[in-house]
């Protein structure tokens, strides 16, 4: 999955410096929107959830 | 009059394009330097370092549309997304390691004392600040009207540079992500494809 995030953002800069209005666009957005689900893989945990009990006092 | 306007907006845009290049400069070197740690002192990035990674490209991505293409509200608009992306990865990979605990440490060295993801918090601040001052100082698109950055030649063939540096440097962190991940997860404990 990583692999499709870098190559969204590549996608996103190759079109834009080649002025592909549209396809720069479309490779900005797939790359958040794949990094935002990444990301919410990432940091679930089976035992906490998203929730940080070690920060609990 | 209307010549002292027209320059004073001239001004305006060329000191907007500066500003804006000078961003892009300071996130590529950012991105330079975690990969001559990466590369020079093997120091392999986690699945959330290289998120941030991404973000950072992101940024660029907003900027360098600025730069090359044709300025808009739009291209602030995903440079801002991405350097929230930013924070919130940074802030989460910060407070997942801040209580030492087994299996939960801070990776890699420590620069002047803080780790990476401090770091990507302290960056990722520095940009929304940088994005919220170049819009109190220099806002407004009016003076940008007719004075894109291809209108400044210098302007405009040194953000092509640091476009095609950016490529470079991105297409390396792909091919670097591919010997990494594979099409799996992440691990920090060696280059999957290498093993």
């Amino acid at each position: 999955m990583m692999v499709a995030v870098f190559a969204a953002v590549l996608l996103a800069l190759v079109a834009g410096a080649a002025q592909w209005r549209r396809a720069a666009v479309t490779g900005a957005v797939i790359c958040l929107a794949l990094s935002v689900w990444l990301f919410l893989f990432e940091v679930y945990s089976q035992q906490y959830g998203f929730t940080m009990p070690w920060l609990s006092l | 009059m209307e010549n002292l306007l027209e320059s004073r907006a001239r001004l305006l845009a060329l000191l907007n394009h500066i500003y804006l290049l000078g961003m892009v400069t300071v996130i590529a070197g950012v991105l330079t330097a975690a990969m001559t740690l990466q590369y020079a002192y093997g120091e392999i990035p986690c699945p959330l370092c290289l998120l941030q990674r991404a973000a950072m490209f992101g940024v660029c991505f907003g900027i360098l549309q600025n730069l090359r293409g044709t300025y808009a509200d739009r291209n602030t608009g995903f440079s801002l997304l991405f350097a929230l992306l930013l924070l919130v990865v940074s802030e989460r990979q910060t407070l997942l390691d801040i209580y030492p605990r087994p299996g939960h440490e801070y990776v890699g060295t420590a620069v002047l004392g803080l780790h990476m993801p401090v770091w990507s918090v302290v960056i990722a601040l520095c940009l929304l600040i940088a994005f919220a001052l170049r819009l109190a100082v220099l806002g407004g698109n009016a003076h940008m009207r007719g004075n894109e950055a291809s209108t400044f030649p210098l302007v405009y063939k040194a953000a092509g540079i640091a476009s095609l540096y950016v490529i470079a440097i991105c297409a390396i962190n792909l091919v670097s992500a591919v010997l990494q991940c594979g099409l799996g997860q992440c691990h920090t404990t060696g280059y999957a494809l290498l093993q």
